[in-house]
Parts: structure tokens; sequence; C-alpha cells
């Protein structure tokens, strides 16, 4: 056992202080009459803000790149890209819910509580460096997101949605666990960079214990990131839950889980990565085609877009698939501009609910354009983005993948990539096509109430602008954060 | 007189010009009248066409390939930059659009009656990226403007179409970006394999780029597998686009439901980008390929000429007969451009002009009587030349022009492009001829039965003729339709050099024996014979 310096404790400073604003808002949301809502989003957003600052300058403090506290974790470009980009999540998704939570009548406090401890979870997880470490953090983050599921339980969609991702979260969670334990007899060490030194040895022999032990922990993960054939929990879950909540799901958990699968596979199980690249392009290439299918045939924007997030699950693990260095920054870069746009469709949609769950079907779109233009150029810039066409930061995104792909030779991959994006103009033009081309019998222009929502979703939609003209920059911060790190594979 | 031109990026101000105008709209016309919008946005237009004719007369012919360059970084991390520049071909498509855009616009006037706001908007960004198309000289780039214009042509078909017009928007939509994405596929391998290699394939080792010139100059290098592949995925691309038999279904439903400017600019510049793209990459990267494909290719052209001219002939809507004599014509076309000649290419290039100022005035005249009748069927005509005799004599003009009788524009392509492809082989041409006499047959039968006869619809009594709007974008095309016809020089001249150039890239012995057996540029040398 390595002796743990005191001093290092301070490094996860950030998320201790997201932590301790999350049990003060649980705190003050249970005690008397609660707090306020306003006042809630408020003091999640100065947490955020402090966890942002905070995580700028702990980087500075460490050694990137060394694992602190007994090798239980390790600060790096890598964990610091991530952490911002949750956090810039995190804070949209305050904007995003306030309102909504203000008109359902539920209480504010613990919901931004269970928000901020997700997000908490994320942070230490991307972190993590000790699969120990990894699952406890991935714990921390599902179970909250489980809770915020069902946060309208009032709602039978919404328990329904609560019920279901907490049953078969727990199944994956503890097939991950199993294939952790599996590993661990295998290689007697839980440390990525140990275990990626002893399965070494064990590819030699052939040894079926690890074998088993990887590929259950992938599933786990494939789970989480919500890829065919283990999305089945993602449609209902995602329409049933509070739409701000499902963005959040489709958008931050999500990107955690792509983070830590990749932090994983390229630092853990890098001696097998000849193994998990066929398993990974079986997964890719199965969830952009399921995906994009079931997805022709939705009406309910939600679930529309649920079917799209397991379509982008599988374009994403292209860039895992690669195993190089543009795959990787590819990835990232992806995963910067699908939570914006994604975000910003989310927002759309929640700013026409009236009240909780109305406004999610095709035909609510209808004649937007003429009721709502600034609402219907966004979308429509979001829907752009999604298809992956320019001048968007998805298309962009979608191209790097595909570039990592065929340039790792796995051609094949990146051919059912573009044919199946190309089907997908289909389902999202179908909503273009209510805004645009449809006319409604309201012609009364829809109030633009919420100026925080809106301000979220003009944001969303101008980065993603900026994103699809002038990439460079983003791409150069994707490729300088990964250059420090000691990465087995590259 | 144009010496500013060179000062100043002239092909970013030209391509810009439509944005800015559009953004200035969007911004800054909140609250204005409908006329006013419509004003502004035609002007805008027309600028943007007075700036781009200087372009005509600062063009140095036997100059620099690519000329006007810019350059600038963009994209650091993948070596894709901004580079802007045009060739004699690209100049004459740049000056294409900016000129139909100017027609394109007034004739909209009066067509388009809802949410004009938006329509204008629509069109000033297409022309944005039609221009962009032709003017990058970067692989990325071009692939970017590319994709950008099929979201504003999607919005005209769709919002201002006719009655079937969403089912014709999401097919044109869904069609090109098939087409386009696999495009995308082999620019990447290209670009691979310029720099790293690829699937086997070991590469060059140059540096990253996507600059089309540096693919030019490896073309000889690329194995002839990995040119066969990239060969066939930008086929595919570019055969949506033009489009080639069998991939030409989406054409006649776009064209029929795309409102009047609609069809203009997709008969008029958008199907050019399919042969331009053949023209600036597909030939001079993937030469090998080509020679390969090249009977499969000239199959497919002589097979949409017959095709299209066969359909054509059956049809009993006016603008569904246009939109099939446009696959005829497109075949036409790309016979040119795989006869691989001088004069097979020069032939190609004019007729990509000349079937943007015939077809696109054909579109505007069908426009302008669906404006007065609301009708498009032939049969709901006859005998209206004595109703609106201006009218007549300018859609005669432009049907004599579209079969290619000589004096006019068509007869000077199609003859070049005959001349081309009987030195390549000489049935093609033979079955090519078919094509034209089948062409007069369906145009000169479309106009005796809308114009010649009694009059017998009670309903076309005392229709208005040609106001001076129409006259005013109509007299134009015509005007141009004469010129090529009667003095096409200045046109093969500013193409010469491209031409050779891809003519030498592509088959270099082929070239130098014709150059033997009969004199450089024999079309155009033979065209001034018989004009003279």
């Amino acid at each position: 056992m390595t002796s743990i310096a005191p001093q290092e404790f301070w490094l996860l400073l950030p998320e201790m202080v997201l932590a301790i604003f999350g049990m003060a808002l649980l705190v003050a949301g249970t005690t008397g009459r609660g707090i306020g809502s306003r006042m809630a989003a408020m003091a999640s957003l100065v947490g955020v803000g402090a966890a942002t600052i905070l995580v700028v300058w702990t980087q500075g403090q460490a050694t990137l790149g060394v694992p602190i506290l007994a090798g239980m974790f390790v600060l790096d470009g890598f964990a610091l890209y991530w952490k911002v980009l949750f956090l810039v999540a995190t804070a949209l998704t305050v904007f995003l819910s306030a309102r909504f939570i203000e008109e359902g009548g539920y209480r504010a406090g613990e919901f931004y509580s269970l928000l901020l401890l997700a997000t908490t979870g994320m942070m230490l997880m991307v972190s993590g460096f000790n699969l120990l470490s990894i699952w406890i953090s991935l714990e921390l983050m599902a179970l909250s997101s489980y809770i915020l599921a069902g946060y309208f339980k009032h709602e039978q969609r919404s328990n329904e949605a609560s019920l279901k991702y907490f049953v078969l979260g727990a199944l994956s969670s503890g097939i991950l666990l199993y294939g952790i334990s599996l590993l661990y007899g295998a290689t007697s060490t839980l440390a990525l960079p140990d275990l990626s030194r002893s399965l070494s040895v064990a590819v030699l022999h052939g040894d079926l214990l690890s074998a088993v032990g990887w590929i259950l922990l992938a599933v786990g993960l494939f789970f989480k990131v919500s890829a065919a054939p283990f999305h089945v929990w993602t449609p209902d879950v995602y329409v049933g839950a509070p739409t701000p909540v499902t963005g959040y799901l489709a958008v931050a958990s999500k990107a955690a889980s792509f983070a830590i699968l990749v932090r994983i596979f390229y630092q853990g199980l890098a001696p097998l990565v000849i193994d998990w690249q066929i398993v990974v392009a079986a997964v890719a290439t199965l969830s952009m085609i399921w995906g994009n299918i079931a997805a022709l045939t939705q009406t309910n924007v939600k679930r529309m877009l649920a079917y799209s997030s397991i379509a982008h699950a599988g374009y994403i693990l292209m860039g895992v698939l690669a195993a190089n260095e543009t795959g990787l920054w590819a990835l990232m870069f992806y995963l910067l501009a699908y939570s914006l746009f994604t975000l910003g469709a989310f927002g759309t949609v929640i700013l026409l609910e009236r009240r909780e769950y109305a406004g999610e079907t095709l035909s609510d779109y209808a004649g937007l354009a003429r009721r709502a233009p600034f609402l219907a150029a966004s979308m429509l810039i979001f829907l752009l983005a999604l298809t992956g066409l320019p001048p968007t930061g998805g298309f962009f995104g979608k191209v790097y993948l595909f570039a990592a792909a065929i340039e790792a030779g796995w051609t094949w991959v990146a051919v059912v990539g573009v044919l199946t994006s190309a089907i997908s103009l289909y389902y999202y033009m179908a909503v273009v096509v209510q805004m645009y081309l449809k006319d409604s019998d309201a012609t009364t222009p829809i109030p633009m109430r919420a100026p925080g929502l809106v301000a979220a979703i003009g944001f969303c939609a101008v980065v993603t602008v900026i994103l699809g003209l002038l990439p460079g920059v983003f791409v150069d911060l994707a490729k300088s954060s990964i250059l420090p790190l000691s990465w087995n594979l590259l | 007189m144009f010496d500013w031109v060179l000062q100043v990026p002239i092909l970013s101000i030209i391509c810009y010009l439509p944005l800015a105008g559009a953004v200035i709209i969007v911004v800054f016309m909140r609250g204005t009248s409908t006329l006013a919008i419509q004003r502004f946005a035609t002007l805008v237009a027309a600028v943007d066409f007075v700036v781009s004719v200087p372009l005509w007369f600062t063009f140095e012919r036997q100059g620099e390939l690519f000329q006007f360059r810019e350059s600038a970084n963009w994209i650091e991390a993948i070596g894709a930059r901004y580079e802007f520049g045009i060739d004699g071909i690209a100049l004459l498509l740049v000056l294409l659009t900016t000129f139909l855009g100017v027609a394109a616009f007034l004739s909209s006037w009066s067509a388009i009656q809802v949410r004009e706001k938006e329509y204008y908007i629509f069109m000033l960004l297409l022309q944005t990226g039609m221009l962009g198309v032709f003017m990058a000289m970067d692989f990325f780039l071009f692939y970017v403007f590319w994709e950008v214009m099929l979201v504003p042509m999607y919005f005209l078909i769709g919002i201002w179409g006719g009655p079937r017009r969403l089912y014709a928007a999401i097919k044109f939509f869904l069609y090109t970006l098939v087409g386009s994405v696999l495009m995308l596929l082999g620019i990447l391998a290209l670009y691979f394999y310029n720099s790293t290699g690829l699937l086997g394939w070991g590469g060059l080792g140059n540096p990253r780029s996507f600059f089309i010139p540096q693919f030019h100059e490896i073309s000889s290098q690329i194995p002839p597998d990995l040119q066969f592949w990239i060969f066939l995925v930008f086929f595919v691309g570019f055969a949506i686009k033009v489009p080639m038999f069998p991939f030409h279904t989406w054409l006649p439903d776009a064209h029929v439901e795309a409102p009047t400017a609609g069809s203009v600019i997709l008969a008029g510049v958008l199907l050019k980008m399919g042969t331009y793209g053949f023209v600036r990459l597909s030939l001079p990267i993937l030469p090998d390929a080509t020679l390969k494909l090249l009977p499969w290719m000239a199959g497919l052209s002589i097979v949409g000429i017959l095709y299209g001219a066969l359909v054509a002939m059956a049809q009993k809507d006016m603008k569904k007969l246009v939109a099939y004599s446009s696959v005829s014509h497109l075949g036409f076309v790309m016979l040119g451009v795989f006869a691989l000649n001088t004069a097979g290419l020069n032939g190609a290039v004019l007729q990509m002009i000349n079937h943007g100022l015939s077809t696109g005035a054909l579109f505007l005249l069908v426009g302008v009587i669906y404006e007065r009748r609301h009708t498009r069927m032939i049969a709901d005509y006859g005998g209206i030349s004595s109703e609106m005799p201006l009218f007549a004599t300018i859609f005669m003009v432009i049907t004599l022009s579209s079969i290619g009788l000589p004096t006019l524009n068509g007869f000077i392509g199609e003859f070049t492009i005959l001349v081309g492809a009987f030195n390549r082989t000489w049935w093609w041409a033979l079955l090519a001829v078919i094509g034209i006499v089948l062409g007069a047959a369906y145009m000169l039968w479309m106009y005796q039965r809308v114009f010649f006869g009694p009059l017998k619809n009670p309903e076309n009594k005392g229709l208005e003729d040609l106001n001076g709007r129409e006259l005013a974008y109509l007299i134009p095309i015509v005007a141009m339709c004469f010129w090529i016809g009667l003095y096409p020089k200045p046109f093969f001249d500013i193409m010469e050099k491209p031409v050779d150039y891809i003519v030498q890239k592509v088959d270099p012995e082929y070239a130098a024996a014709v150059a033997d057996s009969i004199e450089p540029a024999a079309g155009a040398d033979l065209l001034a014979e018989i004009e003279d």
C-alpha cells in the first residue's frame, strides 16, 4: 500500500465543492417549506461556476498524468477536457430545467441536488485510474440519474422510466462489477496501468478468465452509452423522464460513459486492442443501423431523439474503434458538438411543452416557423447538426469520425456510417417539414417566456454554427488535451 | 478599367455577396414590405452579376490555369485550407450562375405570393452555395459548399412547390445526400492515400492536404484498384447530380414540383455541378479508372440521351417534358466529357452553358404561361400564338436553340460534342444523332400543339403577352443564345487551356495521336470555317 500525502486530497477540491453544494441544496430543499426554484437554480449555477474555476486551478497544481491517492485517480488533460464539458452541460441543464420544474409544481432543491451529485460522479469517474474508483463514481452518477428520471412522481410514465432505468441499470452495473472481479481474479490488480501490463502477459497465454472479464466489462459500458443491442432501456426512459433530465442523460451521462469507456479501453485494455476492435465494430454497426431505422417511424419527438441517440452512440464508437489519435480527438470533438446541439434540441422541446408532457408529438411542430421563427431556426440548426450537414459542428464531427475509421482501415464501418446518416436525414427532416412546410391552425406567436431557457437555446445554436465554420480552435483544444498522456495504445 | 479586380478578393466578394444580402434581410428588414424585400434581393443578385462580369475581361486566357487565387488557413489540424480560384471552365459556370440568378429573381416577383421574405433568403443562400462549389480549390471546402447548397434547395421545393412538393423535396434531398456522403468517403480515401496510406495501399507520404491541384499531381501514382473504387463512389455522387441514367428519377419530380425560379436554378446551375465534378475531379485525379470505365460511361450517356428523349416525347405536362429533355441534353454533355478529346470536352463545357441558358429560359417561359393560366398541360393550350405573339417568338427561338439549329448556341455545342465522340468511337456519334432527331421531334411537336392550330379553349382568349419585366429577363438570354451561336470563339478561347490540361492529364497518348492526325482544337476550327 502506497502512502497518501494529505495534500493530494486538495486536488479533488472541485468535486468536493460540487458535492457540498449538492448536499447543501438537499438539506435546504427538505427543511421547512423548502427552497425556491429560482434560488435553487442560482445556487447550483454558483456551485458549477466555482467547480469550473477550481478544475482549471487544480489542474495547474497537479503533476499531469501522475496518479494520486494511491493510484485511485489521475489528473490529466483528458480529464480536464471532460470535466469542463460536463460542467458546461450541467449549467445548460440548469437553464433548461428552471421553468420546467416551476410549472410542474415539484420541489426544486432535491432536483438540483441530484443534478450536482450526478455531475460529481461523472467528474470523479473521468479522473478514475482504478476500476474500483471508476465503478463507485459511476454508481454515484447512475443512482442520481435513476431518481432524476422519476422526478415527476405523479406521472406514471416518469415512474415507469425510473423503474426501467433502475432495474436495467442495476443489472448492467452488476455485469460491470462482475467483469471487474473476473479481471481482478485474472490479473490481481485493478489499477489501469498495471492491468494493461498484466493483460499483455495474459494475452500470450490465451487466458479465458480475463477474456470473459473484459467482455462483461465492455457490455456494462455499452449499456451505459446506450449502444445496440444494449439499448432497450433508452426509448422508454427518454420519453418518460422529465425533458431536462432526458437532455442531461442524453448528453452528460453519455459523454461521461464514453469518456470512461475510452479510458478503460485505451489505457486498461490496450493489449487486447485486436479483440475489442471486433466487438466495438459489431456494436457500432448494429447501433447505427438499428437506431436509424427504428427512428424512421417515430412520431414522438423525444422517442425519435432517443433512437437517434442510439445511432449517435454508434457513430461515436467509430472513434473508439479507430484506436488512433485521430479517433480519440474526433470522439472528443464530436461529443462536445453533440452535447451542444442535443441539449439545444431538447431545450426547444421544453420550450414547446406547455405543461409536463404536451408538445412532444410531431404535429405540435406544425407551422412553428411562423409562430416562433427564432425557435424554428434554432431547431433547424440542431437538426442539420444531428444529420451531419454543414455548416454545423455535427458535420465536422462526423467527418472526423469517418476519417478516423478509414485511417484505421475500418472502411466498411465508415460506409455503414455514411449510408445510415443519409437515412437519418429522413426522420430529422420530418420535424423540419412540420416546422417550415406545414401550416398549423393556430397562428398566434408562441410567447418566449423563460429568458434563461431561450438564452441557452440561442447559445447552443450559435456555438453549433461556430463549431461548423471554425472547428480548428476546438480540434486543437481536443488534440492538446490528449498530448501529455501516456496512452498505451497510441 | 478592371484592374481593381486584381486588388481585391474578388471571388470571395462574388461568393458571399448574396449571403450578406440574406443576412441584411434577416437582421435589418424586419418590418419591411415584401415589395422592398423582393427589390432588394433582386438588386443584390444584379450587383453580384455586375461584379462578376469583370472576371471575363481580366481573366488571362493564356495565363495560369487557376486565377484570382485566394488562400488562407482554415482547419490546420487536418490540412484543410480556404482556397479559392477559377479556371476557364469554372469562370464560365460562375458567370452562368450570376447571370441566371438575376433572371430567376426577376421571374419570382409575380410567381411567389406567399412567405416572400423566407423565399428570397433561401434563394440568396443558394447562390452563395453554388458559387462556392465552382470556386473552391480545396476538396474539403468544395464538399462543404456542395452540401450546404442542398438545404435551401430543399426548402425552395418544399415550401413553394406544387401539390406533391413534400415528396419531391425529400426525394431530392435524400438522393443527392446519399450520393454526396459516398463521395465524402472517396475524398477521405484520396486524402489518406496522399499522406499516410490506406488499407494496404502504401501512401505517398505527402503532407496532409485537401488541395485539389495536389491530387491532380499525384494522379499517375494512385494504384489502379484504388482509382477504380474512388471513381465509383465519385461517380455515384456526380451521376446523381447530373443526373445520368439510371440515377435520374429524382429530377422530373423535383422539376415539376419546384417553383419556376427553383427549376431554373436546378436545371441551369445545379445539374452542372455534377458534370463539373467529373471534369474537375474524376477525370484528372483518376485517369486510369476513367479510361477503364470509358465504354460504360459513354454507354450510360447514350442511353440517357435516347431514354430522356423518348420519355420526353410522351409527356403531357410541359414542365415534365422540359425536365426529361434535360436528361437527354445532359447525356450529350457526359458523352462529350467521356469522348476525352479536345473537341468533346470543348463541346461538353459549352453545352453546359447552352443547356443552362436554353433550358433555364424554357422553364422561365413555362412559368410565364403558368402564371397566367395555372396549368402546364399541353392539351389545355393550342393556337395561343395569335394572343401572345411576342411570347410565341421567344419560345420559338429558345426551342430552336434547344434542338440545335445552326446560328443558335445548341448547334455549336452538340456539333462539337459529336465531332469529339466521332473521333473516339464513330458509332457513339451515330447513336447520339438519333437523340438530336428525337429532340427536334418532341420540342417542335410541343410547340405546334401549344401555339398553332385554332384557339379552341375559350379561357386562352385575351391572354396577356409578355410584360416589360418578363422581356427584361428573357431578352438577355436570347441574346446570349445568338452570341454563342454566331461567334463562339471567345468561349472556346477561354476554356482552351483547362480543356487541353484535362485531355493531357487523362490520356496523353491519345491526345498526341489525335493531334498528329487532325489539327488541334478540331471542333473550334471546324466551326469557325462553317461560320465563315
